[in-house]
């Protein structure tokens, strides 16, 4: 790069006075010495000048009072884009009849068992079919080997319930021995079979 | 501004008052278009009550208005130029040279108020040929007067890349309006 490019590089920066003490006196005298560079810089410095000195454009004096009236306005009408986007309609729904639901799984057993009658009672006053609740055929805390003598495997009950007319699953409860996860037997003694622990 | 935030409609027509003549000078400089300069500064001080409360307090407020007003300034170009309604820039440069030699002509211009007029109306053309980009930041500064600074965060561009636009966008008008300059200089 010669000196006249570096000289007119510097143009801009020596208009918005932002060179260095340096680069000025540099510039300067750079300026001083060369008449094409010279031309040059007049012709930019007149070229801001005139730019400077546009005649600036007169906007309507009652313009406030436009702006104004226009901004109430738009002020009235929401933008169409939303800043924070609305609460679907579905979600307020969706809640009340997850409320209902729940109300009526609440309340119908009660109302219709009337007069303090379980919910299956109150079912069978409608003509349905009543289902059967399961019952104990013993307790754990009484061993079955001293009250029941050993029974044959194909005719004893794989359960603790008569489940012939329903069927329910029973966890039977888990008692941990170092670390290790043992269910409580209630076969009685005796009996051959297989447990299976279901660890959670 | 803190008072037009609180929908205080006295103290936002005083804003209106006070910057109106810089963003319809801005506006009607990088569009070179009066006529349409009101309704383009109506337009930006609307948006200013619209969005008042996004205002940052302590922020300069002149750096605001003249971004909302730079951005509506560049989708106006956009949009003409997407017309492609009078507003070309192929237009534009076929004006301005047509205009030069007329200017140039010293018989032909008699009252050197006329002169001025007419030069100043070959310059305004010439700036409205400068690419977009460039221009906006050359009105800003030299115009408008702004620092580089705030014309970095005005048009959301780094310190250095504002300098390079306005380095190029002078060269640009320099070299359009050379011929002119050039024979305003002969005897």
């Amino acid at each position: 790069m010669n000196r006249c490019d570096q000289g007119r590089r510097l143009f801009g920066a020596y208009w918005d006075d932002e060179v260095t003490q340096a680069e000025r006196e540099w510039l300067e005298s750079h300026l001083a010495g060369c008449s094409g560079c010279r031309q040059q810089y007049e012709q930019f410095a007149r070229t801001l000048e005139t730019v400077g000195s546009l005649p600036r454009t007169d906007t309507a004096s009652d313009l406030p009072e436009r702006a104004l009236a226009a901004a109430r306005r738009a002020a009235a009408v929401p933008d169409r884009v939303a800043v924070a986007p609305a609460r679907p309609l579905w979600v307020p729904v969706t809640a009340a009849a997850a409320v209902l639901v729940l109300a009526a799984a609440t309340l119908l057993p009660l109302i219709g068992g009337q007069g303090g009658q379980g919910g299956t009672r109150g079912r069978m006053a409608l003509g349905e079919k009543p289902v059967a609740e399961p019952y104990l055929l013993h307790r754990s805390s009484e061993p079955l080997a001293a009250s029941t003598p050993a029974a044959p495997v194909s005719t004893l009950a794989d359960s603790l319930f008569d489940h012939s007319e329903d069927v329910e699953f029973i966890l039977d409860p888990v008692v941990l021995q170092r670390g290790r996860a043992q269910a409580v037997s209630n076969l009685p003694a005796g009996v051959q079979g297989e447990q299976t622990v279901i660890s959670f | 501004m803190g008072r037009v935030a609180e929908d205080d409609e006295r103290a936002f027509t005083e804003l209106v008052r006070r910057f109106q003549g810089r963003v319809g000078n801005l506006i009607s400089r990088v569009l070179n278009d009066r006529e349409n300069t009101d309704d383009l500064a109506q337009e930006v001080f609307v948006r200013v009550f619209v969005h008042r409360r996004n205002y940052r307090r302590g922020s300069k407020f002149s750096t605001w208005v003249f971004t909302i007003a730079a951005n509506l300034a560049k989708n106006e170009i956009r949009r003409r130029v997407r017309r492609r309604n009078w507003f070309s820039l192929d237009a534009l440069t076929e004006v301005l040279s047509d205009s030069l030699p007329q200017l140039a002509d010293p018989t032909e211009s008699r009252e050197a108020g006329m002169e001025r007029e007419q030069l100043q109306g070959a310059v305004g053309r010439a700036i409205a040929t400068v690419p977009e980009k460039y221009r906006l930041a050359l009105v800003l500064r030299d115009i408008e007067g702004l620092a580089y600074e705030e014309i970095a965060e005005v048009l959301g561009l780094p310190g250095g890349t504002v300098r390079s636009r306005i380095n190029r966008a002078r060269s640009m008008l320099q070299r359009k309006l050379q011929p002119l300059l050039r024979k305003q200089d002969a005897p």
